[in-house]
């Protein structure tokens, strides 16, 4: 129960930093879905503190809930957040399990996949292969992002993870 | 951050720089035109080759969408959306570039035509 009510303020400050970092305008608009990914922090916490599973809900619900308050569930947005978030999830569990990659590094490759699983849905509903000029630059952008936001997880994770009692 | 990040980050930066240097080694050379698609149906194909600024206007999902094409280049001047990502994005000019306006459904792709004389040289 404890764990509950933990995971679902987790995914409540998830869909907040969302909301937030989407008012920032990095390059302003320049390069097309270039995001700090803050709210990834979250969904990094939770894969290190609790599961894979957990992280996949909160990362799951997180897209649906802002979906609903910002851009409308059934629009074309959504279906690119949901394909990335889904990926990015899984990339980072697999990554964490089978390599040696310490937080920061983890939290690059979901930046990466966040990128790569909207731009994979973005080709298929809008028939544009063209959408793949945008994965350079996106991929290098996701380095300084990924370390931000990797740096930032691995304080929380440290600190939290002293509190023995957390993931229960 | 230990040493297998640092070869992460190395390795993600030298795949985009290297495309990066791709796109523009292997940029085609010709005339070139700017199709604009409304929920994927082509509703105008502008010639870019003419030195001379027009402004075109398409019916997109929330209104109408003010085109301004040059020579050899092409943006959205104004849109009605929520973020004006597109309008915002500026100028386009090289035929891997695209405008994506996703709130109003319209898409502006630069299709390049190798000339007759450029394939002969």
């Amino acid at each position: 129960m404890k764990k509950f009510t933990r995971l679902s303020m987790l995914l409540s400050l998830a869909v907040v930093l969302n909301i937030i970092e989407s008012v920032i305008p990095l390059f302003n608009g320049y390069i097309p879905g270039l995001k700090l990914g803050l709210a990834n922090t979250v969904i990094l916490f939770v894969l290190y503190i609790y599961s894979f599973k957990d992280a996949l809900y909160v990362s799951i619900l997180r897209v649906i809930l802002v979906g609903i308050l910002r851009t409308g569930i059934f629009s074309i947005a959504f279906s690119f957040s949901l394909g990335g978030a889904i990926l990015s999830v899984i990339m980072m569990s697999l990554f964490k399990k089978l390599t040696k990659l310490s937080i920061i590094g983890i939290s690059i490759i979901g930046s990466i996949f966040h990128s790569l699983g909207q731009i994979v849905v973005a080709i298929f509903l809008l028939e544009n292969v063209n959408m793949f000029y945008y994965l350079p630059w996106l991929l290098l952008f996701s380095i300084p992002t990924g370390i931000i936001v990797g740096v930032i997880s691995k304080e929380l994770v440290n600190y939290f993870e002293k509190d023995l009692n957390f993931s229960h | 951050m230990n040493k297998k990040d640092l070869m992460l980050i190395l390795i993600i930066a030298l795949i985009s720089i290297s495309i990066i240097i791709g796109y523009r080694i292997f940029e085609k050379e010709g005339t070139k035109k700017a199709l604009v698609y409304y929920e994927n149906d082509l509703v105008l194909n502008i010639d870019l080759s003419i030195n001379q600024e027009r402004v075109y206007y398409v019916d997109g999902y929330n209104g109408k969408v003010k085109i301004i094409a040059d020579e050899g280049k092409i943006k959205v001047d104004s849109e009605n959306s929520p973020l004006h990502l597109c309008s915002k994005q500026g100028y386009i000019s090289k035929s891997y570039e695209t405008i994506v306006c996703l709130p109003n459904k319209v898409i502006i792709k630069i299709d390049t035509q190798e000339d007759l004389d450029a394939i002969v040289k």
